[in-house]
């Protein structure tokens, strides 16, 4: 098979010292942004974007990634410790995490939670890694038609997996999509929504925005909360979870990495939501749901898995269709497209030692970051007590200079404070901020394959239904909606059945 | 192909051989007689209008090199990036300091294109942007795929099957670019109809290409050498005024289609604001022709496909060629509103 080929040059890609050295330093500024309230993964990654047009392909991206699954890592340290959601995929580990702290188990929790993280994470990999050969060949048979159907799934299940009411959700979407259609018209080269100014020629900078309203917002709502909050200083005592704890999260952990995996190759998903469902589906399996917000360990053990796998499976439709599933994979793409690499269909024949190094690199920065966080995880937690009148002013500065420095363009700056502004207003109004980025990134590619599509059909319509994969995706789709709005329906007539499980906005 | 583009790449390497040790030694000591006492004192800036990594970068990245070899001055990549390389070209043009340190790295018909894109309110013209060297010219070509119906055909051929069968071939185009003037103007010059699918770039015109989903892409070379080596593509024509040094097998769309006005070639050229000192100008302009004549410099722009050779010499041929370069688009953009 050409997999045992494949993934050995990847390991040997890899296991050069400089990209050692870059995954092993993702890792660390994941756990460090996972560690730090006010800092997430997409804030992280634009940030150091610009750092990384110096470095080659494969250490870019073996950076990049090791900081999205680091920061997976990190993330549930604060959640447990703090109860501040390190990153948004972590907002349920508060949930059982904290209330184990509470209980005097926070170590367990913080195993537990790494542990899990790296079982799902290497599961993840496997799969990535016995798939990604006969994806590239079938990647190439999604053409504009194919694309369009894609994007339109995309959509749907954007509004399907998000939390909180619909309406507020297609707001965002629809926002998204508007401030995507300012600057040139690909198809017909229009200026839309410009007003003469050169600046919006191009359209709104993507790291402008996300850095706005993902770290701007994230430090004026947090300088709020800190107030509020107590770090849990009882001792950490044993991190290894007890045989009970095993017994109640092996199942956990196997279906937050299935369902995780699934969610990070949708369109769509990714860890944030993969987190979500995971716990809404242990609270529903479970044969104790009241044990769940009192401190259950499959609270933990399951979302953790589901965010971890998440990230892997947002892999597949960023290197083999060039498409990011979510926010930071935009992102992840972003930096490809600077370094001077089209993800796409061709990566795999192309690029092999940036794919299989790629690959290789998640099954090392697991083990990494399972001894970063289980023997060091002392230091990450001495790290919580930096005073946030110091971090945040340097997180603000860090937010400028890495807006600036990706175009030299001061007008960026002002995109950015803007942005974090109206991120701040809408956050407070229980807005959530990811469906806006993600139609801000796929409304453009479904604009561009719709009408690519029916130039080639001469304006006809019923050419997405002549591609069986169009047609397939299609109707998938349209089954979503119903099923969807049926659901919607019925849980409105039944009001407050049953609390929602989550209380943060992410 | 391989072999080609290879033998190519070694007999510049070759032709550049007399450029030996002792020889760059001569050509600093030359450059050292013409700079002036107060310049470069700081480093120079390069100014790319595009991001970092990309096409253009790359080539500047590249030159500052040389350039860095020969002048003894550090070089500085800045990419000043926004409005399709109108924020860049408006910088250079009327907001940098006219003292030789800052230099731009453009492409003339993206120059050309972003005063045309403020539709009338532009405050500089392409004029305002002053040569100071030629970097090296690239070609547009077009591609078809070895596994679809025109495999076997040439470009001539592909002509006469889109006359044959008008609005049924597939070909790609990127709005705004020189990728859809070209395929514009192989419509009216060839009498023909074809289906043009705007992409948003070149490769994923390429993967749609690829997978079948199209008929011809229109390509540089450099995106898809990959391809080319491993025998799943094959050229149509070249879209400038002659043969491809790597392709010299490959016909160009003038000599296809009967006619002397196709060229849509990148022109790429290092420009300064105007009223740099004359002393500067003169130094930056020695400067760069030390370091665009480097065999090795020659020999990497020749793996990717492009043209350095030095048929610009001097300042004013490259002025002239810009002026050219304008004149033909005023002409096809001209006809262009009437249709």
């Amino acid at each position: 098979m050409e997999l045992f080929n494949n993934l050995p040059s990847g390991f040997a890609v890899v296991l050069t010292p400089t990209n050692l050295l870059y995954c092993l330093l993702g890792s660390l500024i994941g756990t460090l942004v996972g560690v730090l309230p006010g800092l997430g993964p997409l804030a992280a990654l634009s940030l150091l974007l610009p750092l990384t047009f110096k470095l080659s392909p494969v250490e870019s991206l073996v950076m990049l990634s090791a900081i999205f699954y680091g920061s997976m890592y990190g993330g549930s340290t604060t959640s447990i410790l703090v109860n501040i959601p390190g990153e948004a995929a972590s907002v349920v580990t508060c949930l059982d995490g904290h209330a184990m702290a509470k209980q005097g188990r926070a170590g367990p929790a913080l195993g537990m939670a790494a542990l899990a993280s790296f079982i799902a994470g290497t599961l993840a990999n496997l799969i990535l890694t016995i798939m990604s050969p006969g994806l590239a060949a079938l990647a190439l048979k999604f053409g504009p038609v194919e694309y369009t159907s894609l994007m339109v799934l995309g959509f749907v299940t954007t509004i399907f997996m998000v939390n909180g009411p619909a309406p507020k959700a297609l707001i965002m979407i629809a926002a998204g999509i508007f401030l995507a259609t300012i600057g040139t018209d690909h198809v017909s080269g229009a200026l839309r929504y410009t007003f003469g100014s050169q600046n919006l020629i191009g359209g709104f900078d993507l790291v402008a925005i996300v850095m706005g309203l993902f770290g701007v917002s994230e430090v004026m709502l947090n300088v709020e909360k800190i107030a509020r909050s107590e770090i849990v200083s009882k001792k950490i005592g044993r991190l290894l979870p007890s045989l009970q704890d095993w017994r109640d999260s092996w199942a956990p952990i196997l279906r937050g990495s299935g369902l995780g995996f699934i969610l990070g190759v949708l369109p769509g998903g990714g860890p944030v939501t993969a987190s979500f469902l995971s716990y809404a589906a242990e609270r529903r399996l479970s044969r104790t749901p009241e044990r769940f917000g009192q401190g259950a360990i499959e609270g933990v053990a399951g979302p953790e898995a589901a965010n971890n796998a998440a990230v892997s499976g947002s892999m597949i439709p960023l290197l083999s269709l060039g498409l990011p599933s979510n926010g930071i994979m935009a992102l992840l793409l972003g930096a490809l497209i600077i370094q001077g690499v089209q993800p796409g269909p061709m990566l795999m024949t192309q690029k092999p030692d940036l794919f299989w190094g790629v690959i290789a690199s998640l099954y090392i920065g697991n083990v990494m970051l399972l001894l970063l966080n289980l023997p060091l995880i002392g230091l990450w937690i001495q790290l919580l007590r930096i005073p946030y009148k110091v971090l945040f002013p340097v997180i603000l500065l860090l937010s400028v200079i890495g807006t600036y420095s990706v175009n030299n363009n001061l007008f960026d700056v002002w995109v950015m404070i803007g942005f974090g502004v109206i991120g701040y207003i809408l956050r407070k109004l229980e807005y959530e901020l990811a469906p806006l980025i993600l139609a801000y990134v796929l409304g453009p590619l479904l604009e561009q394959s719709l009408r690519q599509s029916l130039v080639l059909s001469s304006g006809s319509p019923v050419i997405f239904f002549k591609s069986p994969i169009s047609a397939t995706i299609m109707l998938v789709s349209a089954g979503l909606l119903i099923y969807f709005a049926y659901g919607r329906i019925r849980s409105a007539r039944s009001v407050n059945a049953a609390p929602p499980p989550t209380k943060e906005a992410s | 192909m391989r072999k080609c583009i290879a033998g190519f790449a070694m007999l510049l390497a070759l032709a550049g051989g007399s450029a030996s040790a002792q020889n760059v030694d001569q050509v600093r000591a030359n450059l050292a007689k013409l700079k002036p006492a107060d310049f470069p004192t700081q480093p120079i800036e390069f100014v790319v209008m595009f991001p970092a990594g990309g096409g253009m970068d790359n080539t500047a990245r590249l030159v500052g090199k040389y350039f860095e070899k020969y002048s003894g001055q550090r070089v500085i990549n800045v990419n000043r990036v926004g409005g399709a390389g109108v924020v860049g070209h408006t910088y250079l043009a009327t907001q940098a300091k006219p003292d030789g340190y800052t230099v731009g790295i453009v492409e003339a018909n993206t120059v050309l294109d972003g005063v045309r894109l403020q539709e009338g309110k532009s405050t500089w013209q392409h004029g305002d942007l002053e040569p100071v060297a030629f970097v090296n010219t690239d070609s547009t070509t077009w591609i078809v795929s070895t596994e679809g119906n025109l495999k076997n055909k040439t470009m001539s051929e592909v002509i006469a099957e889109m006359k044959a069968k008008p609005g049924t071939i597939r070909v790609a185009s990127v709005t705004n670019t020189m990728l859809e003037y070209l395929a514009e103007q192989v419509e009216t010059e060839g009498g023909v109809r074809t289906i043009k699918v705007p992409f948003q770039g070149g490769s994923p015109a390429l993967a749609a290409l690829l997978g079948g989903h199209i008929d011809v892409s229109g390509n540089f070379l450099a995106e898809y050498r990959g391809h080319l080596e491993a025998g799943k593509l094959k050229i149509l024509a070249v879209a400038g005024d002659e043969r491809m040094p790597a392709l010299a097998n490959v016909p160009t769309f003038n000599e296809a289609l009967g006619t002397n006005k196709i060229n849509w070639s990148p022109f790429r050229y290092a420009a300064v604001p105007k009223n740099v000192p004359a002393a500067r100008k003169r130094y930056l302009e020695a400067a760069f022709d030390a370091a665009l004549r480097d065999p090795e410099l020659l020999a990497e722009f020749a793996k990717n496909g492009l043209d350095g050779r030095r048929k610009y010499a001097t300042s004013a041929l490259v002025a002239a060629e810009v002026e050219r370069v304008a004149k033909g688009r005023v002409e096809f953009f001209s006809k262009r509103v009437a249709k």
